[in-house]
C-alpha cells in the first residue's frame, strides 16, 4: 500500500458507515534497529494546519487552548484501520469520538435551535 | 419519457447557473461598446463551459465523488487549501454582486434603494437553502429563469442585421480601444467560465444520485444548457448593440438595463428585464453559496446534502449560513453592484487556471473515472482551456486598471 496515495486525505467512515471526516495525517513510530511502523492515522485542524506550516498549526492550538478548546488531532490506531479502493474505514463509533464534536456542538447550540432545523 | 424529461429539466436548470448579473452586465457592455463584435467571445467561453460541465459531470457520475472531493484526495490538503482559499475569496465577491443583482431589481420594481434590500434579500435566499431541497432550488428556481427568454424573443424581434451578427461570431480584431475591447473580452470569459458552475454542477450530480447510467444523459443537459445559455447571452448583447450602441449610451449604472427591452416589449419590457435579472440573480446567488458550502463540507469531510435536515448536517449548515452573512456584509457597505459584478468577473478570470489544471490529471484518473477517461480530443480541449485560462490570469489584473472604466 502507497500510505499517500491510498490513505492520506481520504474519507474516513465509521464501522456503521457514518462519515468521521477526512485522513488528515498518519503517524508513523520509529524505534532503534526496527523499520518504521504506522501507528495512528489523525483527524483534526491543527494536524492540517501544521501541514501547511508548522508556524500556523502552533498558533491555531494556541487559539484554541486560549478559549479552552482541546487542540490536539484525534488519532486512532491503525489496528481499526482498513483501507479500501478511494475509501477509509474505521473500526469505531463517530458519535462516541472527538471527531465529530464540532458538529455535536453546533447542532446542540446553534444550528439545532433555529427554528425549522 | 422519463430520461427526456429529466434531459429537458436538466438543461433548462443548467441555464438557471448560466445566466446571471455577470454574464447579463458583460454581453450588455459588449454590445454597447462593441455593437456585434464582441459574440465571439461569448461563444468561445460557452464551449469551454460545455467541455467542463461535461467533464464534471461525466466524473461525478461514474466515480460518486464531487471535483473538489477529488482534489483534496488526488493533490493533497496544501493544494486543496490554496484552491480553497482563492475560491471562496472570488465566490464569495460574485456572491455580493448577485445579492446586488436581485436588491436592483427590487429597486427597480420598488424605487427603494437597492441597500435597504440587501437584508430581505439575503433572508429570503438563506430561507430557501434552509427550507428547500435541492430539487426546489435547482429546479423550482431554473424553471423560473426561463422568463430570460425575453432576451431571445426580443433579440428576434428586433430584426439585427444579421450578415453582422453571423460576423460578430468570428473572432477579430477591435476597430478601436483595444484595451477596453480585450477587457470586455476578458469579463465575458470569466463570466462564462465560472468555476462555481462546474463544480456546482459536480455536487448536482451527487444530490441527483447520478450513476454511469448518466453519461449520456450528461452530456446533452450539458452541452444543451450551456448552449441555450450562451444564446441568452447573445440575446442581451444584440439587444444592447441595437439599443444602445446607436445612442452610443456606456453602460454605467444598473437603472439603464430596463431600456434593453422597453423598446422592444413597452411598458411590459421594464417588468420581464426586472423579473429576468432578479430571478436570474436569485438562482445564482442560490447556486454559489451552495456551492461555497458544498466545497467546504467535501474538502474537510463533513456529511453535506441539501436534501437533508439542516441540524443533521450543522457545519454544512452553518457554513452556508455563514457564507449568506458575509457576502451581504460586502453588499450592504453600498458599493455600487456594478463594479463589484466587473471586478469579481476579471478576479475570476485570474483565479481560473487553479480550478481547471486539476480535471487534466482527474479526468484521466483510471481510479476515479475508469473507462470513462478522456479521450485524445477532450485532453486536447482542456489543454487548450488551460491556455486560455494562463493568458487570462495573466492579462485580466493589468486590462482590469487600464481598460475597465
Amino acid at each position: 500500500m502507497d500510505l499517500i496515495r491510498d490513505c492520506l486525505d481520504k474519507k474516513i467512515d465509521d464501522r456503521f458507515k457514518r462519515r468521521m471526516g477526512r485522513v488528515d495525517g498518519i503517524v508513523l513510530e520509529v524505534e532503534p534497529g526496527r523499520p518504521p511502523r504506522v501507528a495512528y492515522v489523525e483527524i483534526g485542524v491543527k494536524t492540517l494546519m501544521n501541514r501547511l506550516s508548522r508556524r500556523l498549526g502552533t498558533a491555531i492550538a494556541h487559539l484554541l487552548e486560549s478559549r479552552h478548546i482541546e487542540s490536539a488531532p484525534y488519532r486512532i490506531p491503525w489496528g481499526k484501520i482498513k483501507v479500501g479502493v478511494n475509501e477509509v474505514r474505521a473500526d469505531v463509533e463517530a458519535e462516541k469520538t472527538p471527531a465529530l464534536e464540532w458538529e455535536l456542538w453546533l447542532r446542540k447550540k446553534v444550528i439545532g435551535r433555529i427554528p425549522g432545523a | 419519457m422519463k430520461k427526456i424529461v429529466e434531459i429537458a429539466l436538466g438543461i433548462v436548470t443548467s441555464v438557471g447557473g448560466f445566466l446571471e448579473i455577470g454574464s447579463i452586465t458583460t454581453a450588455a457592455q459588449a454590445g454597447a461598446d462593441f455593437t456585434f463584435q464582441l459574440i465571439w467571445a461569448i461563444l468561445l467561453g460557452g464551449l469551454c463551459i460545455i467541455f467542463l460541465v461535461e467533464q464534471a459531470g461525466r466524473f461525478s457520475a461514474v466515480s460518486g465523488r464531487t471535483i473538489p472531493d477529488a482534489i483534496r484526495e488526488r493533490f493533497g490538503f496544501n493544494y486543496f487549501a490554496f484552491l480553497y482559499i482563492v475560491l471562496a475569496l472570488v465566490s464569495l465577491l460574485v456572491l455580493a454582486a448577485e445579492i446586488g443583482g436581485v436588491c436592483i431589481a427590487l429597486e427597480l420594481a420598488t424605487g427603494i434603494y437597492f441597500q435597504w434590500w440587501t437584508v430581505p434579500a439575503a433572508l429570503v435566499i438563506w430561507l430557501l437553502i434552509w427550507k428547500g431541497t435541492f430539487g426546489v432550488i435547482e429546479k423550482g428556481i431554473s424553471v423560473l429563469g426561463l422568463v430570460t427568454l425575453c432576451f431571445v424573443v426580443g433579440a428576434v424581434i428586433i430584426n439585427p442585421p444579421w450578415s453582422h451578427v453571423l460576423r460578430g461570431a468570428l473572432p477579430a480584431l477591435p476597430h478601436t480601444n483595444p484595451v477596453h475591447y480585450w477587457f470586455i473580452v476578458v469579463s465575458i470569459l470569466g463570466a462564462t467560465i465560472s468555476p462555481y458552475l462546474y463544480f456546482f454542477y459536480s455536487s448536482g450530480a451527487i444530490e441527483d444520485e447520478w450513476n454511469e447510467g448518466h453519461v449520456g444523459v450528461n452530456r446533452i443537459i450539458a452541452t444543451g444548457g450551456m448552449t441555450f445559455g450562451s444564446v441568452i447571452s447573445i440575446g442581451v448583447l444584440i439587444l444592447a448593440a441595437m439599443i444602445f450602441a446607436p445612442q452610443g449610451v456606456k453602460i454605467e449604472h444598473y437603472t439603464q438595463l430596463p431600456q434593453l427591452l422597453v423598446p422592444v416589449f413597452g411598458y411590459w419590457g421594464y417588468w420581464l428585464l426586472v423579473a429576468s435579472v432578479g430571478i436570474a440573480c436569485l438562482g445564482a446567488a442560490l447556486e454559489i453559496t451552495l456551492e461555497i458550502a458544498y466545497f467546504t463540507a467535501q474538502g474537510f469531510g463533513w456529511n453535506w446534502s441539501e436534501n437533508q435536515r439542516p441540524k443533521d448536517e450543522a457545519r454544512f449548515a452553518a457554513a452556508y449560513t455563514l457564507t449568506i452573512i458575509i457576502a451581504a456584509l460586502v453588499t450592504i457597505t453600498g458599493i455600487d453592484p456594478l463594479k463589484i459584478t466587473i471586478f469579481s468577473m476579471a478576479l475570476t478570470a485570474a483565479t481560473l487556471p487553479v480550478s481547471i489544471v486539476p480535471f487534466l490529471f482527474l479526468m484521466n484518473d483510471y481510479s476515479y473515472v475508469r473507462v470513462y477517461r478522456n479521450g485524445w480530443f477532450s485532453n486536447a480541449v482542456v489543454i487548450a482551456i488551460i491556455s486560455i485560462a494562463f493568458v487570462l490570469a495573466l492579462v485580466s489584473i493589468p486590462l482590469q486598471i487600464f481598460g475597465g472604466s
